[in-house]
């Protein structure tokens, strides 16, 4: 039997305190967390608990057990909002809520969680040095949200409901002003739009392509130099073609 | 509560004592200091006794409803000093219940409103109330000669002294009431009879009613003089009221009921107006509303016309509007003139603007990707507004079985009425979508173990991440299945993949199979498996299913490829004359589908599903330059010799390898074609109780006669319908009431048809397991070609049995069936068979 399972069953705090602290600093977390687990209660309120549940709650993130860890550390930078490690700690409940977060075409909730404890974090430490790593996270997730709006937006023009595709297209780029995906999602809009204008009935024809001529604009006017711009010429070329045709033969 | 009496000539009520000491008696488990430190008295205190502050002490120690007895005594008097006792009987605490004569359910709810739980002081007043609720408790439910006796015995711990007592109730219901007579008073429109027709819960005795007991239970008769009222008001009373009701108790079994009504006058509907409507016309909304004047007033269809609560996708006013766009329109409908019997209405239409999708959005999907959620919504950006796209794409979210149906709900994030733009979310919550089977069982002369793992949301593209393996990859909406099963003398392992919408652009449906079955001999009689003579069959198959617009968009149309190859390895089937050889089986499978079944499909209570199908093997007979007709004529020759009895055994010999040859050849590329019908129709009969019809037609023919049907593909009448083990590609035909295909010959059939009706009622249909119970009667039969058929020549059966679903599980299900008939060969009526039916879905 060894001493640590004689600490484990045994009724003092205080070893089981020794002891889980110096397992902590071996990296023996698995062990150590059950020893703080029965002592965590004991010592709430004493002096010793700051260390302690610091120490609790990076076990858990450093198991990955990152459920525990976010709200463990949210615990802590509320209990102790003067503490030294208070930065730390309200750091790690934000990076937690992002390892959280899932890929990005599933349910969001953790991704927002995230982001906003992230900006909580920036917002109160801003000279904090792990703030540029914050940033990068959020970064990070802004782009996982935006991924999945524009990837939802992409579907509907790949089943062919053009006109769900161009709203969702227009609202991607309304909500996203900053976004990686804005060009594409210039170009897709216009692409949707003429998909949309070449299988309308022959009398909506003209005036749809007209509107995709206008998405046609903005694409230029902001994107003419991205990787999209020799696709959207070619399409433009097209309109161009169907627009003149009707013109020489007005339909009466 | 005083008892001064002994020094009461000693005390003078209009002075002021000292106290000297107080005592406490009588408390058993409260300490002497905690008591008198509740009173706040002490010693040296100096008050009136008798007097208030006396009196408050002890009226606060009666608000602790902790004591039966509480009494202050002087116990010395010397001067103004006294010595005080309080003396208090605590009450006794409740140590166990238990109660006699009432239904588990009914004791939880017993214990629970009455507060009884172990520790409680037992007062008088808590014996009465739980006596009183229990009594009144039945009595709702018609028990009027409830019997309640609560008795009480002291609890005694190890050193003799009582600590708490037992309570024990003991209820004896008594019978029932049953209502001896219903008698009405102020009726002139509607006799008494049609009124009590009306009254479903409560109803008068009479033998000859076999279905519904006569009873009186409290919700029942009020739920039922709801419906009176109903009845006289869809008829044009809207005033009709009751003046007063009472119930009699004639003696121990009955109670009559004697109901006073005044009726009113009949109302008529008058003009009806619409005020507000400018996107629907009069004339539309009069064509919805479908009331005229002139009509006998009816204030709950006026009510349903305009907004039916009770279904979703209803046709009326407010779904018009809601299904067209209009989010905001209210409908009003106003009484605007009663000139003598006839009603005036306004209906006033606050119409707002048209409402369109923004963002649709979908929350709660922890596992499926949202690619597989988003292509199934019918309610996308920039579409119109409409009520009956959101039911339906809710409904179809549902079906798709990766989502609990109970807990999907839409809802509206933000309405924007001046840009008439609304923001939908259609919240989620996955549920468990795999199902495992794994079986061990002995049969067949060993062992069998079979393990099957059936996952209905996989993702294929993750196979190879294993990051994704949580414990699986899945969210991508596809139909994995995997099985193997494996004795001693056989193996078979199954593969199957459906992928709904191939390339994400349609639903177009692909499915691939790969099955491979291995069988060696086995001897029965030794017990041995010989595995150098074996029969192995390699097949796979290739499917697109696509569902089509026309006639109407619940058709499917499907087209599928299968191809199979069948080796002997000095193996001797019935199904083949040689023992050494092969055979390929390639097919071409087309059909068409329509399947309306709604909505639970454990469980469907409307619509149909028919299937007609043609499975086709290419002509080979037409190009490969084989006469058959002359081997069709070799083998009549050699099976001449066979036959007859002066042949001699090298000639017999020679004739049987000639014949094997023949065989060979005639079924190297098997050739046939196959032409199944089947139609099952689901009718709801009354409320949850549906009839389930079905009728079955299966058809297999050969393109060259000389050439032959082959032994495979055939039909097998009879029994459970299960896929049991073959080889051949038959199909095992349910005919319950006859042993597992039983009814059909050795080799098969070529032509079948059954005929079945089936009455379902369900027990429970929860998420956890559907139940439902059945009776059924059917009939079928096969037959060997179009000179046997006789479609009314059936083998008839009827029984009754169970279904359990469970998601995990699957079916799992129960038969007792009684054939009619003999079965093929015998004689005698065939009589009972159970049978169990396994993971089969219909």
């Amino acid at each position: 039997c060894s001493e640590y399972q004689r600490v484990l069953r045994k009724d003092d705090v205080a070893k089981k305190y020794a002891m889980a602290d110096s397992l902590y600093r071996l990296g023996k977390y698995k062990k150590s967390l059950k020893l703080m687990e029965q002592i965590v209660p004991a010592y709430r309120g004493k002096p010793q608990a700051e260390r302690l549940m610091f120490i609790y709650a990076n076990t858990y993130y450093e198991l990955e057990d990152f459920y525990l860890a976010g709200y463990q550390f949210e615990r802590f930078t509320q209990a102790y909002p003067q503490s030294d490690s208070a930065e730390v700690a309200a750091f790690k409940s934000a990076k937690s809520f992002y390892e959280l977060s899932p890929r990005y075409s599933l349910d969001q909730k953790e991704t927002d969680k995230g982001l906003e404890k992230l900006q909580e974090f920036i917002n109160q430490y801003p000279n904090s040095a792990k703030r540029p790593h914050a940033n990068e996270l959020v970064a990070e997730l802004r782009y996982k949200l935006e991924k999945k709006q524009f990837e939802v937006a992409k579907q509907y023009l790949r089943v062919e409901d053009y006109k769900a595709a161009i709203e969702a297209f227009d609202n991607f780029i309304l909500d996203n002003p900053g976004s990686e995906f804005r060009a594409e999602a210039f170009f897709r809009r216009f692409e949707s739009a003429y998909e949309l204008a070449i299988v309308s009935i022959p009398s909506l024809v003209q005036e749809r392509l007209l509107t995709a001529k206008g998405y046609y604009n903005n694409f230029t006017k902001y994107y003419k130099d991205t990787e999209f711009a020799a696709e959207a010429e070619k399409i433009m070329q097209d309109i161009n073609a169907r627009t003149v045709t009707t013109e020489t033969e007005p339909t009466t | 509560l005083f008892s001064l009496q002994a020094q009461q000539k000693e005390l003078d009520s209009g002075r002021k004592y000292t106290i000297n000491e107080i005592k406490v008696t009588g408390a058993q488990s409260f300490n002497e200091q905690t008591v008198i430190a509740f009173t706040g008295l002490k010693t040296g205190d100096r008050i009136y006794i008798p007097g208030e502050k006396l009196s408050q002490v002890t009226k606060k120690l009666w608000e602790q409803n902790l004591f039966s007895d509480i009494a202050f005594y002087v116990t010395n008097l010397s001067g103004d000093q006294v010595d005080l006792e309080l003396y208090i009987v605590e009450l006794p605490k409740l140590h166990e219940l238990t109660i006699e004569g009432v239904k588990k359910g009914k004791k939880k709810e017993i214990l629970k409103d009455n507060d009884l739980k172990p520790g409680v002081k037992i007062t008088k007043n808590l014996l009465n109330t739980t006596k009183n609720y229990i009594t009144n408790k039945f009595k709702k439910d018609g028990y009027f000669n409830t019997n309640v006796v609560i008795s009480t015995t002291p609890y005694v711990d190890s050193t003799g002294v009582e600590v708490s007592r037992d309570m024990k109730i003991v209820v004896d219901k008594g019978n029932r009431v049953k209502v001896k007579s219903i008698d009405f008073e102020g009726n002139e429109q509607f006799s008494d009879a049609k009124l009590r027709r009306a009254m479903k819960e409560t109803k008068q005795k009479n033998f000859l009613r076999v279905f519904k007991r006569s009873k009186y239970t409290a919700d029942g008769y009020a739920e039922d003089k709801e419906s009176i009222l109903k009845k006289y008001k869809s008829n044009g009373y809207r005033d009709a009221r009751f003046v007063s009701d009472s119930l009699k108790i004639i003696d121990d079994k009955n109670v009559a009921l004697n109901i006073k009504v005044e009726e009113g006058d009949k109302y008529y509907f008058g003009d009806i107006t619409f005020l507000g409507n400018s996107v629907f016309t009069d004339g539309q909304l009069r064509q919805v509303l479908g009331i005229k004047k002139g009509e006998v007033y009816n204030g709950t269809l006026l009510q349903e016309r305009i907004a039916d609560e009770s279904s979703p996708d209803a046709e009326d006013i407010t779904n018009l509007y809601q299904n067209n766009g209009y989010l905001a329109a209210r409908i009003n409908p106003v009484e605007v003139a009663v000139r003598n019997d006839t009603i005036d209405f306004e209906i006033r239409i606050i119409e707002r603007n048209l409402f369109y999708f923004d963002h649709v959005t979908v929350v709660g999907n922890d596992r499926t990707n949202d690619h597989v959620i988003y292509r199934e919504l019918r309610t996308r950006p920039g579409q119109k507004y409409s009520k009956r796209d959101v039911v339906r794409t809710i409904r179809e979210l549902g079906q798709l079985g990766y989502f609990d149906p109970e807990q999907m709900s839409p809802n509206f994030k933000k309405v924007d009425e001046a840009n008439g733009l609304v923001d939908l979310e259609y919240s989620l919550v996955e549920k468990g979508s795999s199902q495992i089977e794994l079986q061990g069982g002995y049969g067949g002369g060993g062992f069998v173990g079979t393990l099957g793992l059936s996952f209905n949301n996989f993702s294929l593209r993750n196979i190879f991440n294993l990051e994704s393996y949580r414990p699986l990859p899945m969210g991508d909406g596809q139909k994995l299945s995997l099985r193997a099963q494996a004795s001693r003398f056989y193996q078979t392992y199954s593969l199957s993949l459906t992928e709904p919408w191939l390339g994400g652009k349609k639903p177009v449906q692909l499915s691939t199979s790969f099955s491979h079955t291995i069988q060696y001999l086995f001897d029965p009689r030794t017990n041995d498996t010989d595995r150098d003579r074996s029969f192995t069959i390699t097949g796979g198959s290739v499917g697109l299913a696509k569902k089509i617009k026309w006639p109407d968009d619940f058709f499917v149309w499907s087209n599928a490829i299968s191809f199979q190859h069948y080796n002997l390895r000095n193996y001797n089937t019935g199904l083949f004359t040689f023992g050494d050889g092969y055979s390929n089986n390639l097919a071409y499978t087309i059909g068409i589908s329509r399947n309306n079944t709604a909505t639970n499909p454990i469980y469907p209570t409307s619509g149909s599903d028919f299937s007609l199908t043609a499975k086709l093997t290419p002509p080979f007979s037409a190009f490969n330059n084989v006469d058959y007709g002359a081997l069709s004529e070799d083998r009549a020759v050699q099976q001449a010799i066979i036959a007859d009895p002066n042949s001699n055994s090298a000639q017999l010999v020679d004739a049987r390898a000639r014949i094997s040859e023949i065989d060979q050849q005639r079924f190297n590329w098997l050739e046939y074609y196959k032409i199944k019908f089947k139609a099952t129709w689901y009718t709801r009969v009354i409320e949850k109780l549906v009839l389930r019809t079905n009728t079955e037609f299966g058809f297999l023919g050969a393109y060259n006669k000389d050439r032959g049907i082959p032994p495979f593909e055939r039909f097998f009448v009879g029994g459970d319908g299960l896929g049991a083990f073959s080889l051949d590609g038959r199909e095992v035909i349910q005919l319950r009431g006859y042993p597992n295909q039983s009814l059909s010959g050795i080799d098969g059939n070529t032509i079948y048809n059954k005929f079945s009706l089936e009455l379902r009622y369900p027990v429970t249909l929860a998420q956890l397991a559907s139940i439902y119970v059945l009776a059924f009667a059917e009939g079928g039969a096969s037959y060997d070609g179009f000179r046997d058929y006789n479609p009314f020549e059936l083998k008839r059966s009827a029984g009754a049995g169970l279904r359990i679903f469970m998601p995990a599980f699957g079916l799992l299900g129960i038969d007792f069936g009684y054939g009619f008939d003999p079965i093929l060969g015998g004689t005698e009526k065939n009589g009972w068979e159970t049978h169990f039916i396994i993971g089969q879905q219909f």
